[in-house]
Parts: structure tokens; C-alpha cells; sequence
């Protein structure tokens, strides 16, 4: 349905499906969005998208049917996917595990809140959720460090996983999420949500059609984040250290290097330092992985990458011949994330607005869409059907870890200042010592990754 | 199909709607970063002079932190003996591996193997992962006595690292502490052996791992897996 303006609300496009929105004369179903192709985990080749699939609220779940979830490190963007993944009669959120009191006590008042009781136990130590039989899924959303080693305590759990991005902070990492993924069976969301908006759906579903011609160049936005803004370097020491019952240093850091507390870091120094972040995947993980999912590279990565000096620019290559353009300027102003894929017979470029620009070629395509790239609920509900489904969703842990992949090589080439060639069979830059030692980072103890991985 | 008419090159774009104008970049609330943490001019320094600052007694914490970092990527053989001395520092020994870790030297390894004995908890804790990142297949004789000790957090990390290391051997001792081992080290050595079996080039050694990670005693996620391995394999 549309509203008065014209465009589709994104109450009604979650009620209608995907399918139903980029209507006549938009030939581009998701079923042909390439799912086949990045169905590495088994999933049956042709099968409907999840996002094609009517939403089907069924008005009334049995508890018993009830999907169990939990929640690990939910603040801004996780409170964001838990205020969306509620009203979802599927789902009963019964646990939130935070080493910031202020987090979990948040979380449970909004869970509370929702469902009329006081039932939302809370837990400082993620271990003891995990450990309940009971949760068969966990949404996890702490800093980035954090994220692949929660990522794969929760699959030796057996528990359903949506993680926000970036999922893992080295190629190393990247790696070990995808194999105990697939080890343990569970069903693995990224937060790559645009996977699962319309836009981004429709600007895929022309590349990987033909509709573009021969695809020759895809596009990802890098936010200019080629650096990480502070590196190495640290703030000064605040003494003293806050209580572990209200925020817990150690714990905060995980398995990244021990440094002094300073309160900075837990509330803005999460993406200023390498410890705590992978620079150029702040958004490559959404839009390098788009380009990969355009250019039927979904179960592989780039080979040659070369970063432009004094620039955010990286360029790539995949052995297909496509080549991948990282960058942070030059675009339309069609918001954030911004994607474009360039073939022989046309162009699209599109970003966060819903907004796209395309060659007067392929203007019959375009609809209104009004629904930002930024809005995970689609996505969301894509995970919860595969997990009723078993089927693999759209930014699965395959998908997800060959598109970290690419643009962990592509930081690296940026870190060091030159070209850097890459083995996908290998997982290795061939004959490149210094390239080869930036794959992984040696976790701080207790902390470890159980992975045939991790020293590929 | 047409070919474009309007195609905008790449790179092509209005004054005034650069990204940086778009995006949701904030001002900049950060403290300053004070000279002596300062992290730049280490990370261009070579191996020599990133050693020299480890070996310098003058050198803060922060400065030998970032040492082994940069060791990380560019040290070789004169990098290991320092980087070992620090893997008994409570305060440094993780930034000492962290400079371990990667170095493809076999002295690296055989200094990690040599410091074993010497540790103990945590830091002990520490190199044994690092030993199994390293796949270090010259551990698992040490690590197959260490599944075994006293402390819960030892015997669950050389249990993880003969998983990650894998192989004939390291099965081997694997299966025997699924039947030695109890709650909290059998979990892990569970997880340990299921990540094994994948190493085997023995068929028949892996499905016996297999069918033993079945067993009742077993933990119900790694039972799951092991049924779903046996189950794919009966199919094909």
C-alpha cells in the first residue's frame, strides 16, 4: 500500500514482502538475488528468500513455539534491534547480559515494559546467558572486539546468533566465525542489514540479472576510514578504575590489549582505536559486502589490491575480472553507505536516503522506497525465519566472512602503503611475510578462538 | 538494452555534497592525546629500534606495549628472546605474545614450548593458546600432559589447543580425555576433539572421534554436531 505521497511505508512493506514493492516493472525478484550462490551451509539451491516471503503473522504464537532469545551488550544500535525484534509475536526475550550496569538495567525496563512483568533476568557475565538451555538465540551488539569471539562462544552454545557488524576485527577472526558457524549449525545474521532493504535489494538484484550489462566495476562507500582515527596511541590513565558491578574494565576490553581506563573509551573510543576496531569496515562491511553479493562473489574474496596514496581510495580485483572501488568520496548525494555498480549497458548508485540514481537505461526500474538502510527490521525478521526455517539467511556467516575478508585485505594494503595480492585457497598473501603476520591478533588471555582458523 | 546515456563517472560529483558533508561524522569530544602515549612514531620504527626501546629498563609500560606491536609485523629471529623474557610479566606478557604470535620463526615456537614450564595460571594460560594458534605440533606432547592439570583454566586451554593444533596425535589424547576428564574440562575437550576430527586424514579415526563425541556423556551441542558429521556422511 502506498500512503498519499506515493511511496511504500515500511509498515507495509514488512506486511507485503520485498517481492510485492519492487513490482511491475521491476523484474527483480529476491528469489534471484543470488541466495543460491551464498549458500554454502547447505541451504537448498532456488529456494524463495526469506524477504520474499510473505511475513505471515500468524496473530497468535503457542509459547511453547515461542522463539527464546537473549541479548549480549545491547545500548544504542542493539537496543535499536531488540525494540524491533519484540513486537514480534515469535519471540519471547527473556535475558540480557551486559558488563555495564546502566545497559542491562536499560534493556530489561524496555523489555519489562513491553511484555507488563518483571521477568527480564539480567546477567554481568555472558557466560552464565549462554549457558541457559532454555535461550535458543542471542542478539549481540557490544563494541566491535568483541563481536566474533561472543559470535563463536555463542555457536559452541548452540545458539542462534544476529551479531552487529563488523563481525570480526581480523581475517583470522573472520574465518573462525564462518567454521564454527558451520561446525555447530546454528543460524548466523550479520548486522548487514541492507541485504534486506529494497533499494539496496533492487541495485543488487540489476547486477546480478544482466540488466547492467557486463558488470565491470562495483562501488563501496568506506566512510574515508582507510586509519583508524587514533591508532595505536591511548588516553591518558583515570584513576580510579570504575566499580566491576557498574562497569567492568576487563571485561570491557575482553581479548584485546590491556590498557589503563580511561571513561572515554566505553562511550567514544570504540571506533577511534585499532585495539577496539577494524578502520575501513566501519562500512565496508555493509558495502563491500553488497558488492561482493552484486558481483557473484558472495563465496569468495578480492585477489589484487592497491591503495591510492593520500587518498581513501583502495582498488580491488576479484578473479572474475570485477574490479571493487573502496572509497570515501565522489558520490551522489544519496546518504550514507553508498553502493554503485557500473556494467556495460547501464549504472545504479544508491545509498541510506532509499534514494537512487541510474542511467536513463534502467529508469523503468526505479520505485519510490521509503524505508532508510539504517532500519534492521526486515532483517531481523529474516533471521527469525531461518530460524524456524533452518534455512540460511541473507548475511550469513559465509557471506559475511568472504566480504570481512576483502575488506580486512584491503585495510592491510592501507596500513601498509602499497599493493598487496591475495590467495583465497591459500588464505594467505602469497610471499608477503609482512601482509601475512596482520591476518590475526593475538587474543589477550583467557579469552581464545577454538578454530582450525586461526593460524590458516 | 540501451546503452547509458548519463552515466556519471565515478568520482564525479557537486561541490558542497561530499560525504563528509553528509555523513553523520560528529565533532570531535575527544581528550587530547598526551606526547608520552603517543603511538606513531613507534609504529614506523624498525626492528632495531623497536627492540631497543623493549630492551631500554628507561622504557614506560606504553612504550613497550606498542614495541611488540610493531614487532608483531616486522620482528624476526633478534625479536624473539625479548619477547620471551616478557611472557612472565604479569603486565606485559600478553603484548609479548602479541609479538610472538605471528613471527614464522621455529625459535618463536621453541621459546613458547621453553617457557611453559615456568608459568603458571593465566599467563601459562596465555602461551598454551598461542601454541595452539601457532599449531605448534611439537607442543602437544607438553599439552597433552597439561589437559590434565590441577588448574580447570590450564587443562581447558591445552584441551583447546590440541583441537587447534589437530592431527593423529592430538586425537588421540583427545579421545582419551573425553573419558578422563570431567565438568569443566570435558566440554572443552569435546569442542577440542569435534574441531579435530575435521584434521584426520584417517577416515576410520575421525568417525570413531565422531561416534565417541555421540555418547551420553557427551554435551548436547557437540552431540548435535557430531550426528549431523555422521549423518551428512551416511547420505553421501
Amino acid at each position: 500500500m502506498k500512503d498519499k505521497n506515493g511511496t511504500i511505508s515500511r509498515r507495509t512493506f514488512g506486511r507485503r514482502g520485498a517481492g510485492a514493492v519492487i513490482a511491475a516493472p521491476m523484474i527483480v525478484a529476491s528469489s534471484v538475488l543470488g541466495r543460491a550462490k551464498s549458500q554454502a551451509v547447505g541451504q537448498a539451491a532456488g529456494s524463495a528468500a526469506p524477504a520474499a516471503q510473505p511475513l505471515g503473522r500468524p496473530g497468535t504464537v503457542a509459547p511453547s513455539d515461542r522463539i527464546i532469545l537473549g541479548g549480549i551488550g545491547l545500548r544504542s544500535r542493539g537496543l535499536g534491534n531488540l525494540k524491533s525484534t519484540l513486537p514480534d509475536p515469535r519471540v519471547k526475550f527473556v535475558a540480557i547480559a551486559d558488563i555495564r550496569q546502566s545497559a542491562r538495567e536499560a534493556v530489561k525496563s524496555v523489555v519489562d515494559q513491553h511484555y507488563g512483568n518483571g521477568d527480564c533476568v539480567m546477567y554481568q557475565d555472558a557466560g552464565q546467558l549462554l549457558a541457559r538451555e532454555d535461550i535458543e538465540g542471542v542478539h549481540i551488539a557490544t563494541s566491535d572486539r568483541w563481536h566474533a569471539c561472543m559470535a563463536v562462544w555463542a555457536a559452541q552454545s548452540g545458539k542462534d546468533i544476529y551479531c552487529e557488524k563488523p563481525a570480526a576485527v581480523s581475517i583470522a577472526e573472520s574465518f573462525a566465525l564462518a567454521e564454527n558457524v558451520r561446525r555447530y549449525g546454528v543460524i548466523y545474521q550479520a548486522g548487514c542489514q541492507r541485504r534486506n532493504v529494497p533499494n539496496f535489494e533492487l541495485a543488487v538484484g540489476l547486477a546480478r540479472r544482466g540488466i547492467l550489462g557486463k558488470l565491470h566495476t562495483v562501488h563501496a562507500d568506506d566512510w574515508g576510514r582507510t586509519e583508524t582515527a587514533l591508532g595505536h596511541s591511548w588516553w591518558p590513565e583515570e584513576k580510579p578504575e570504575p566499580d566491576p558491578q557498574v562497569l567492568n574494565w576487563d571485561g570491557w576490553l575482553g581479548p584485546c590489549p590491556w590498557r589503563p581506563y580511561h571513561s572515554a573509551y566505553p562511550d567514544r573510543g570504540r571506533g577511534q582505536f585499532w585495539d577496539f576496531h577494524a578502520g575501513i569496515l566501519e562500512w565496508a562491511s555493509h558495502t563491500a559486502d553488497l558488492c561482493q553479493w552484486a558481483a557473484d562473489c558472495d563465496h569468495t574474496h578480492a585477489i589484487r589490491y592497491e591503495p591510492k596514496p593520500g587518498t581513501s581510495h583502495v582498488y580491488c580485483a576479484y578473479a572474475n575480472g570485477v574490479k571493487l572501488v573502496l572509497r570515501g568520496d565522489g558520490w551522489l548525494d544519496l546518504g550514507t553507505c553508498r553502493v554503485r555498480f557500473e556494467g556495460s549497458e547501464g549504472w545504479i548508485e544508491t545509498g541510506d536516503t532509499g534514494k537512487m540514481e541510474m542511467s536513463d537505461n534502467l529508469r523503468k526500474y526505479w520505485q519510490p522506497v521509503n524505508m532508510r538502510g539504517t532500519d534492521p527490521v526486515l532483517h531481523i525478521q529474516d533471521w527469525l525465519d531461518c530460524i524456524r526455517s533452518r534455512m540460511q539467511p541473507r548475511a550469513n556467516a559465509e557471506s559475511t566472512c568472504n566480504a570481512h575478508v576483502t575488506s580486512h585485505c584491503a585495510y592491510i594494503a592501507c596500513q601498509l602503503g602499497r599493493k598487496v595480492t591475495w590467495d583465497p585457497a591459500r588464505r594467505a598473501f602469497p610471499g608477503d611475510e609482512e601482509a601475512n603476520r596482520m591476518r590475526s591478533r593475538a587474543y589477550r588471555e583467557p579469552w581464545r578462538l577454538d578454530a582450525l582458523a586461526t593460524s590458516m | 538494452m540501451q546503452s547509458t546515456t548519463t552515466q556519471k563517472p565515478a568520482g564525479a560529483v557537486a561541490a558542497g555534497t561530499t560525504p563528509q558533508a553528509q555523513s553523520p561524522r560528529p565533532a570531535n569530544p575527544n581528550p587530547p592525546i598526551p606526547p608520552e602515549f603517543e603511538a606513531g612514531p613507534i609504529m614506523k620504527l624498525d626492528e632495531s629500534g623497536a627492540l631497543a626501546l623493549l630492551k631500554n629498563p628507561q622504557s614506560t609500560y606504553f612504550q613497550k606495549a606498542i614495541a611488540c606491536k610493531r614487532l608483531a609485523v616486522i620482528g624476526r629471529k633478534a625479536s624473539i628472546e625479548p619477547l620471551a623474557a616478557l611472557l612472565g610479566d604479569p603486565q606485559l606478557a600478553h603484548y609479548g605474545r602479541f609479538g610472538l604470535e605471528p613471527n614464522p620463526d621455529a625459535a618463536a615456537g621453541k621459546a613458547l614450548r621453553a617457557a611453559l614450564p615456568g608459568l603458571k595460571g593465566r599467563l601459562l594460560v596465555g602461551v598454551i593458546h598461542t601454541l595452539g594458534v601457532r599449531k605448534d605440533l611439537k607442543a602437544v606432547e607438553a599439552l597433552g600432559k597439561l589437559m590434565y592439570d590441577a588448574d580447570p583454566e590450564v587443562a581447558q586451554a591445552a584441551s583447546a589447543s590440541l583441537g587447534s593444533i589437530g592431527g593423529p596425535q592430538a586425537a588421540r589424547m583427545l579421545q582419551e580425555g573425553l573419558t578422563r576428564t570431567s565438568v569443566p574440562v570435558l566440554p572443552v575437550v569435546a569442542r577440542a576433539a569435534l574441531l579435530c576430527a575435521e584434521t584426520l586424514p584417517d577416515r576410520k579415526q575421525s568417525r570413531e572421534l565422531y561416534e565417541q563425541l555421540t555418547g551420553n556423556g557427551m554435551p548436547r551441542v557437540v552431540r548435535q554436531a557430531a550426528f549431523r558429521v555422521l549423518n551428512n556422511a551416511a547420505r553421501a
